[in-house]
């Protein structure tokens, strides 16, 4: 028997009812997933962003709905493959890409990709700029990866040591270091945070930071040692130049160099108390000093730039020198993967 | 009633005899059972990668199963036209239609009982060994509700396939088969994109008026898929509260509702 027309409007009615009275049930069921942290992860900042590889990573993850992990992983063994071919570097980076944003809480693409970009890419060019690019992109990785997971420790670490090793930015570092105190974290955590403010310098911080180690683990040794021989070699030198008194101060360092010319922090903290004394064409010469001892003294030669710069001499830029310079437009985290090749 | 239930259960028995889906079964168990073989894929996340192919596989192999038992149910009985001889007993449309639909929701369900008892048992013998694994190399992974995590996320998936099932055998009401399966297909993954659609629908985001009437509908009348999708909390290890799950549930059921209502009208239309 087939139905009237009156029965399939009563039934068309139920549907339509149906449909709108259960979309206050799927805003609540919305709701829940946010707030219990379950909602599956959209990265609406990329579509914004208009990045190509990004808006078809995003498509292509919400189509593969809960098969996307499988799929990220697939990608990554890709990434292997072409990470071992000559010359397809940079098309493993937009595969890297593709990767984190079909599984953004797997840690090992955030890592591995800053990683590639910050090291291993960085040290295949010679180009300040291009350099500079890679750092901010592996900068930015890490830290979009931070923002999908937040209670990741490893994360953070690799953050601070990117800008402790790659930046000196012993600040920045200091900073990210900082936050993963509140979780499970290696105990030589808080000694690099110490030696930071050391190499910056910056003698009563790093002191702190010392002291902060010995109070957590009173055997520490090396916090023990490390504070001994600050207090001995560069605290009374620290003193003078908070007075004021820059000739003793560098007296004091000078002396200690005498012993130890090999001294990187005695070299920073000689440059360092003649910039704050306003001489800056000797302070320009002690870092070039350290420049040239040191091969890994970054900071050393970013100082150089930015000392060269205001001296007006004919220097060559640095990868972080140039980031420091660059204007957010250049250098926005919303840009990670962007660059041209 | 009695109809809707002999229609059933010839349906389910029927269902179990067909060969391709007895190979998607054994399919996808093999894939869940080595599931484990697969975790050096992701080195520090095992654990993590046991779930996401073990719940992935079930769900995949699971809507693979929903669609294709789906659309044959009615498709099979038109073309060998034994629909005639059963329509012409005192048996409804709207009671075939039941009988059929419960029939591919009792095959699916068995299916996705047998494959989740497969991994049940995977999880129970690798995940401490992964764990230990793991907790050499960092924290230690909390697993708390891992467990209770993963029967839920296993129902839910069920509740899934009920809905898929409902499209599928409504979509076979209307399309041969081959298009009911494109059809069932296509609905099931934009029914994934549900956010997608209501972001793309939002005129904070630039969206038009078009685009906000279009996607705004779209969002408001597809099933939502990924609501059954609770494997965020399965390795954070959040405990997933029942009120949720009721709510999907509800909301699960309400779909089926309105399929099956849809179909009907369609089905009641049809030439037999």
């Amino acid at each position: 028997m087939r139905l009237g027309w009156t029965s399939k409007t009563i039934i068309l009615t139920i549907v339509v009812a149906l449909i709108v009275g259960s979309i206050p049930l799927r805003e609540r069921i919305r709701y829940q997933r946010l707030v219990l942290g379950i909602k599956r992860p959209m990265p609406l900042t990329k579509i914004v962003d208009f990045d190509p590889t990004a808006l078809s990573g995003v498509m292509i993850g919400a189509i593969l709905g809960g098969f996307r992990e499988v799929a990220a992983t697939m990608m990554w063994a890709k990434v292997h493959t072409l990470w071992n071919q000559e010359g397809t570097w940079y098309d493993c980076l937009y595969v890297m890409r593709s990767t984190t944003l079909l599984d953004p809480h797997w840690i090992e693409p955030w890592r591995v990709t800053a990683w590639h970009m910050a090291y291993n890419i960085y040290a295949e060019t010679d180009d300040a700029r291009q350099r500079a690019i890679l750092l901010d992109k592996a900068i930015s990785a890490l830290k979009e990866g931070i923002s999908w997971n937040p209670e990741e420790t490893d994360l953070f670490i690799e953050l601070a040591w990117t800008y402790f090793d790659k930046l000196d930015d012993y600040e920045q570092a200091a900073k990210w270091f900082r936050a993963t105190l509140h979780m499970p974290h290696p105990a030589h955590i808080d000694r690099i945070i110490a030696h930071g403010y050391e190499r910056l310098p910056d003698i009563p911080k790093a002191l702190d930071w010392y002291d902060y180690c010995l109070k957590r683990d009173p055997n520490d040794d090396i916090a023990r040692g490390a504070t001994l021989t600050i207090r001995e070699r560069y605290l009374p030198a620290w003193r003078l130049l908070e007075e004021g008194d820059y000739d003793g101060a560098l007296s004091l360092i000078d002396q200690y160099l005498e012993v130890n010319p090999f001294g990187t922090i005695a070299l920073h903290m000689r440059a360092h108390i003649l910039e704050e004394a306003g001489r800056l064409e000797e302070a320009f010469a002690t870092w070039q000093q350290a420049a040239d001892k040191f091969a890994l003294d970054d900071l050393a030669r970013r100082k150089v730039a930015e000392l060269g710069t205001i001296l007006g001499k004919d220097v060559a830029p640095t990868a972080t020198h140039l980031l420091r310079q660059a204007s957010p437009e250049q250098m926005s985290p919303g840009r990670v993967f962007k660059e041209e090749k | 009633m009695s109809a809707i239930w002999r229609i059933a259960k010839a349906t389910f028995h029927e269902a179990l005899r067909r060969r391709f889906l007895n190979g998607i079964l054994i399919f996808g168990i093999l894939i869940i059972g080595s599931s484990w073989a697969f975790t050096y894929l992701q080195p520090g996340a095992e654990l993590k990668m046991l779930i996401d192919i073990g719940l992935g596989a079930i769900r995949f192999f699971g809507m693979l199963i929903a669609i294709f038992v789906g659309v044959r149910l009615i498709t099979d009985e038109v073309e060998k036209q034994t629909i005639h001889t059963l329509l012409a007993k005192p048996v409804t449309r709207a009671q075939f239609l039941l009988g059929k639909f419960f029939g591919g929701v009792a095959t699916v369900f068995t299916n996705v009982a047998l494959m989740g008892l497969a991994f049940v048992t995977v999880y129970m013998v690798k995940a401490p060994q992964l764990r230990e694994l793991t907790s050499d190399q960092g924290p230690a992974i909390s697993m708390e509700f891992m467990a209770s995590n993963i029967i839920k996320a296993i129902g839910l998936t069920c509740f899934e396939l009920l809905v898929l099932v409902a499209i599928a055998v409504v979509a076979s009401t209307i399309f041969s088969w081959v298009m009911a399966s494109i059809f069932s297909f296509f609905i099931y993954f934009v029914g994934q994109m549900a956010d997608f659609l209501r972001e793309l629908a939002s005129p904070e985001h630039g969206a038009d008026t078009a685009s906000t009437i279009v996607f705004g509908i779209l969002y408001r009348i597809l099933p939502h898929f990924e609501i059954f999708d609770i494997r965020e909390s399965i390795l954070k290890d959040n405990f997933v509260p029942w009120s949720l799950l009721g709510n999907v549930t509800g909301q699960a059921i309400i779909c089926v509702v309105i399929i099956l209502m849809i179909g009907y009208l369609f089905f009641n239309e049809r030439e037999v």
